[in-house]
């Protein structure tokens, strides 16, 4: 995937408004960012990427560039 | 021959809390948000007084007000639930003296919280298959808000109680079908209750507080939520696919499908990842939340009740959760 499709797709899936997501925007930071989130990631990343990360991969999970670590840079364009 | 369910009956406990009432109290958070994504609009958590017991019996007793079948007539009660009456003598016992049924029938409890339904009717079809027993009352019935600390958020959103009672019946007409089931006892804590059974209720409990900032103790209900989900999401559209190759069948063949209704959310990725489209696959738990064992019988009572439905529907059934377990087979249902 795109990264820049894959930023869209986040801001769309978290329903972030007036948030100008990049690779280094820290998710932690996020108002949005609880247990729900967590859950709609793990459903995206699932649906997207044939990948199923657990809680605890997402409690590891910081910037969105480690977010795509996690999920497999390779799987990025 | 198979079996068929024949009457289903649920009530709700009496107090009832909308999202605007947890708003009050969680006001950092957005209950709007929460009631799209999650679908839940409403729940009924039990009073002081009410237990999953006297829901129970409020349940059979509505059953049989519909003077559909008589209590004579009942050879089996199965009881599920994860909050028994006590831990000695069987809930089940006690509700066949309440509800006035016959000491001729069987009746045993059974511990499992969101299969337990599917389990039950599994059970119940193997009782009637076995011998002369030709009606079982099942019935679901669990009051987790008594387990939730009030300072949990999630917990307190997700999860409502509820009772339910099925009649399941011997039918000519229906064919036998197979029920699976699955367990993986490895996830045992991301759903537990520690405290109260072997280990003592703790009278000076540490809080601890999970996501984002839910407070809960060892004698509380803790649920890690993202590990449920992906357990849910890796496990059950293969279990579900198992289930049509086990009886021979495809999804033409079903009426609708239901799993249990945890939360909109995760119903509509599951229904993504098996390419059911969303009128045959049932998705409601606006009004009463997750109500664990409960959720499956509720959904099957008001998609016939909303739809006028007077034929008989051939249904995939499939519930998982705290155990981990799960169970899901193919039953027909004809009020």
């Amino acid at each position: 995937m795109n990264t820049e499709d894959f930023l869209n797709d986040l801001v769309e899936e978290l329903e972030l408004d007036n948030v100008e997501l990049n690779i280094d925007f820290d998710l932690r930071d996020l108002d949005e960012w609880d247990s729900m989130a967590v859950m709609i990631v793990i459903g995206y990343v699932s649906d997207n990427f044939d990948c199923n990360l657990t809680g605890e991969d997402l409690k590891e999970v910081s910037t969105v560039k480690s977010l795509i670590e996690i999920i497999g840079n390779e799987k990025f364009l | 021959m198979g079996v068929l369910i024949k009457q289903i009956e649920y009530v709700y406990p009496s107090i009832k809390v909308t999202n605007d009432d947890l708003q009050k109290e969680f006001k950092d958070y957005n209950f709007k948000k929460f009631e799209t994504r999650i679908g839940i609009k409403n729940r009924y958590v039990a009073s002081k007084e009410e237990t999953a017991l006297s829901l129970a019996v409020k349940a059979v007793d509505k059953l049989f007000s519909n003077k559909k079948i008589k209590k004579s007539d009942i050879d089996f009660l199965i009881y599920c639930t994860q909050s028994p009456e006590y831990f000695l003598p069987t809930s089940a016992c006690v509700i066949q003296n309440k509800c006035g049924l016959p000491t001729k029938i069987g009746a045993f409890d059974i511990n499992l919280g969101c299969s337990g339904y599917t389990y039950g009717l599994s059970l119940a079809k193997d009782v009637l298959n076995g011998n002369s027993i030709k009606n079982v009352l099942l019935v679901t019935s669990e009051t987790y808000s008594k387990y939730i600390n009030k300072l949990d958020r999630t917990n307190r959103s997700l999860f409502g109680d509820a009772a339910t009672a099925s009649l399941i019946s011997h039918s000519e007409e229906s064919d036998s079908k197979e029920f699976l089931f699955g367990t993986d006892g490895a996830g045992a804590d991301s759903l537990i209750v520690k405290n109260g059974c072997a280990f003592p209720v703790d009278l000076n409990p540490k809080n601890k507080t999970y996501g984002s900032g839910n407070v809960y103790n060892d004698n509380n209900l803790y649920m890690d939520g993202p590990g449920i989900f992906n357990f849910t999401t890796s496990h059950i559209p293969e279990f579900y696919k198992n289930i049509l190759d086990e009886n021979k069948m495809s999804v033409k063949n079903i009426n609708q499908v239901f799993f249990h209704q945890a939360n909109k959310f995760m119903l509509n990725t599951l229904r993504r990842k098996i390419k059911v489209d969303s009128d045959k696959f049932y998705i409601n738990l606006q009004e009463g939340g997750n109500t664990v064992s409960c959720t499956i019988p509720i959904a099957i009572k008001q998609f016939f009740e909303k739809n006028n439905i007077i034929k008989k529907q051939t249904l995939l059934l499939l519930g998982f959760g705290v155990g981990l377990s799960w169970c899901g087979g193919i039953i027909d249902v004809e009020f």
